[in-house]
């Protein structure tokens, strides 16, 4: 049963979805039309030199993947850091020494992570490779390269995971402490049973984001003349003077693999919302 | 960086916490002080080394002028599409809001090098006919990644419209508010307050950005200090340790710009602060 | 003053109002008691049109206002609101609050609505917070700047929903005081509400709703002493603990 609005009101519904597919498509039609029109588009070069588009992408991954996981270790070990409360200060001058160590230990941190965030990453990866260069000047210059990106790449991570690791600790932290070592947990096993078990959870969607992320800003290694996805559709664009093509692969591989995994981990934030934890999302790799 | 802040906006204008900030930006530069000091003496070079900066200079100089230049047209143009997406967004016409998704998902999904790169190569050409200029490749390639930062500011804006409590939209209904004036006087008020610390962060990524339009030669500051390693390696009497003065001096360029915004926004958002707001997660 | 007549509503499938047909006089304190979903706070917001009724008339001072035609604004203007939940804005201060809505809807001056506002919140006892943002209030404060500043549009009626629902127990007398001021006064009102000793005190009437329609309505003692129906008598016997 409905009523005179009800039918209204869908029959408006129907007539604006189909007006926003209209729309999208048209608009995108529209686009590819005046790209292609102006640049052509080959599908036997298609056929043909998607291979070298997968050599690419494959660098990508690789270097990716690499430094994410190192990035990992780095980031969990100084967002724990960052996110341990100020202890009570032991008396006498072995209370001191403690509260300076852990005093240098969490400036350091916070230097490192501003560090990080406060620069461009295409500034972090030369000055990597620089230091390389003057250290190591007999490395062959390809190994020298690949080895800068991925120092660089993971210092990068590490940066943003440690926020990330830290705000899921910190959001957890309050109170829980207390009330399990209220129950009899010492201070490690609260952290490894009441702690870290909801900060996992919190964590992983941020977590995914960044390894999105770290995809993408990859692409900056370019720079230092590693040849993974953009910087294959960058050369076939201009030397093989097909950049729609290039365009349209470059684009297309990266939209693969970022759009599918965002949308899966806004539905998973969704249903893992846990009513009354907060949701602290830490700023991810945007270069 | 957050938890300063925080304790700020609780207490309006209390002079003890005044202190405790002030205490953090001394701790700051001493601590970067000392950083840079121990920087040096590691990897052995001088930041400031005369010779080099009689050298460089100029470009260092020059290419400061460009990217702000750069930020400036950038920064207020994807601030202001961002704004307008985000509010096309949350309508109920999936007719003005799938398109804008569509368009989101497509510039967040792809690296920004990667709009810079085709966009100078597409724009130019496509363009020729209108504009002439040899900047013309450099200023689509802008252009773009103002879309590119407007994708990001969209969700912002999207997320702090959504934050606004439904309930009070349904009051000012119920005083008889027209749509226009519940969006001007209810929402838009908290909604902007509270996507100030989310877009200063995103301002502080486009700063962070604008050195990509070096991949296409653009000389702004990353793009002259690349231009000077030539130099570096050419030209008589050159230390190759200046590849690390440089990169340092301009690591702490970006820094300063960064900083600098992202401190704006905060004193913004507290200075407009109203207890009872809560934040935004984007 | 206001006739609901043979008003349905349905929210997709749902059919929450099933032809309710009710009339209230100016000047009368009406209450509406009931279950949860029992369609109370939809007629309600079927009156001032935050909900448009699917069948049956509006009527408001004998203007029929549920057509096509009519501007929802004027509607809403003639009849003020209170919500459960406050709905302040919380961006202004509790004398801002009040006076927006003069200032931008009946286009009054800054300093008319201001003065009103100062008058207002002092009836309703908070003078002294004028210049309070709601998060530095207490629940019941909130409420009785939200009876203000409904007040300050110079409503014909008012309408509460739950209005003392939200509310830490200490707090609902004061706002009940203010309503209870109200309705002396002569303001034309229905409240939904569990608050019995109010609606014993201020109410001519008392509807009992259940299912979307009205099951009974009657004196207060014959509501609560006498209930007819069966249903009735199930529900005020939970609510009388």
């Amino acid at each position: 049963m409905g009523s005179l609005e009800d039918v209204r009101r869908q029959r408006t519904r129907t007539f604006d979805t189909i007006a926003a597919v209209v729309l999208t498509v048209g608009i995108i039609g529209l686009l590819l039309e005046v790209l292609v029109g102006r640049y052509g588009l080959s599908w036997t070069y298609i056929a043909s030199a998607w291979p070298i588009y997968l050599r690419g992408a494959w660098v990508t991954f690789y270097v990716t993947t690499v430094a994410y996981i190192v990035g990992m270790g780095i980031g969990f070990i100084i967002g724990w850091a960052r996110a341990a409360r100020v202890s009570v200060r032991k008396p006498g001058a072995q209370g001191a020494a403690v509260f300076g160590v852990k005093y240098t230990l969490r400036r350091m941190g916070d230097g490192y992570v501003a560090a990080i965030r406060g620069t461009p990453l295409f500034v972090q990866i030369v000055f990597v490779s620089s230091v390389l260069v003057i250290r190591f000047s007999s490395l062959d210059p390809n190994q020298l390269a690949l080895i800068a990106g991925l120092v660089a790449l993971t210092a990068n991570t590490g940066g943003y995971q440690s926020e990330i690791f830290r705000a899921g600790i910190q959001t957890v932290h309050t109170g829980q402490v207390e009330a399990a070592r209220a129950i009899g947990f010492s201070r490690w096993k609260a952290m490894r049973h009441v702690v870290l078990p909801q900060a996992l959870r919190l964590v992983i969607p941020p977590l995914t984001n960044e390894y999105i992320g770290l995809l993408k800003a990859s692409s900056l290694l370019l720079v230092i003349g590693i040849v993974e996805l953009t910087e294959i559709g960058r050369r076939e664009a201009f030397f093989q003077g097909k950049p729609f093509e290039s365009f349209a692969i470059v684009t297309g591989l990266y939209l693969l693999i970022t759009v599918p995994v965002s949308k899966i981990v806004e539905y998973i934030e969704r249903r893992l919302r846990v009513p009354g934890l907060g949701s602290q999302q830490a700023p991810t790799t945007r270069v | 960086m957050a938890t300063a802040e925080a304790s700020v906006a609780d207490v309006r204008g209390h002079p003890v916490v005044r202190r405790a900030s002030l205490i953090r930006v001394i701790e700051a530069v001493i601590g970067a002080s000392i950083f840079l000091v121990l920087l040096q003496i590691l990897l052995n070079f001088s930041l400031l080394d005369p010779e080099f900066w009689r050298r460089y200079g100029g470009s260092f100089e020059t290419g400061i002028g460009t990217t702000l230049r750069f930020v400036g047209i950038i920064l207020p143009l994807s601030a202001v599409l961002g704004f307008f997406l985000g509010w096309l967004r949350i309508s109920r016409f999936r007719t003005l809001s799938w398109p804008v998704a569509v368009y989101v998902d497509f510039f967040r999904g792809i690296p920004p090098i990667v709009i810079v790169i085709y966009a100078s190569i597409f724009g130019a050409a496509l363009l020729q006919v209108r504009f002439a200029g040899k900047d013309l490749a450099w200023n689509v390639a802008a252009l773009a990644l103002a879309f590119h930062s407007a994708a990001y500011q969209s969700e912002i804006f999207r997320a702090g419209f959504q934050s606004v409590p439904r309930g009070q939209i349904e009051a000012a209904q119920a005083l008889g508010m027209r749509p226009t004036q519940t969006m001007y006087n209810v929402v838009l008020p908290q909604a902007l307050r509270l996507s100030l610390p989310p877009l200063g962060n995103e301002f502080a990524v486009v700063i962070k950005d604008t050195s990509l339009l070096a991949a296409i030669g653009t000389l702004d500051l990353f793009g002259v200090s690349q231009d000077f390693i030539q130099a570096v390696f050419l030209q008589p009497g050159a230390s190759v340790y200046w590849l690390l003065t440089m990169w340092t001096a301009v690591a702490l360029v970006y820094f300063a710009m960064t900083t600098a915004v992202t401190q704006v926004l905060l004193f913004l958002e507290r200075k407009f602060h109203v207890r009872g707001l809560e934040g935004v997660s984007v | 003053m206001i006739r609901v007549e043979d008003v349905h509503k349905y929210f997709g499938t749902l059919h929450v109002l099933r032809g309710i047909t009710l009339d209230v006089s100016k000047g009368e304190a009406l209450v509406i008691i009931g279950p949860s979903g029992s369609g109370k706070s939809t007629l309600l917001r079927c009156i001032n049109l935050l909900v448009e009724p699917d069948a049956g008339r509006v009527f408001i001072d004998g203007v029929h206002v549920n057509r096509h035609d009519i501007n929802r604004e004027w509607v809403r203007q003639q009849v003020g609101m209170v919500f459960q939940s406050f709905n302040l804005f919380t961006h202004l201060t509790a004398l801002e609050n009040v006076m927006l809505g003069p200032i931008r809807v009946k286009g009054v001056s800054r300093e008319q609505a201001e003065d009103k506002a100062k008058q207002l919140l002092a009836r309703v006892g908070l003078a002294a917070k004028a210049n309070a943002y709601p998060a530095e209030l207490s629940g019941g404060q909130q409420q009785r700047v939200a009876i203000a500043r409904a007040l300050a549009m110079d409503p014909k009626a008012m309408l509460f929903d739950e209005p003392t629902s939200a509310l830490d127990p200490e707090y609902i007398r004061e706002v009940l005081d203010v309503m209870t001021a109200l309705a002396r006064e002569g303001m034309t009102m229905i409240v939904v509400t569990h608050e019995m000793g109010f609606a014993s005190n201020v109410a001519r009437r008392i509807v009992f709703m259940d299912g979307g329609v009205i099951l009974e309505e009657g004196h207060p003692q014959e509501i609560f002493e006498h209930p007819k129906q069966e249903r009735t008598r199930a529900f005020v016997s939970k609510i009388l603990r």
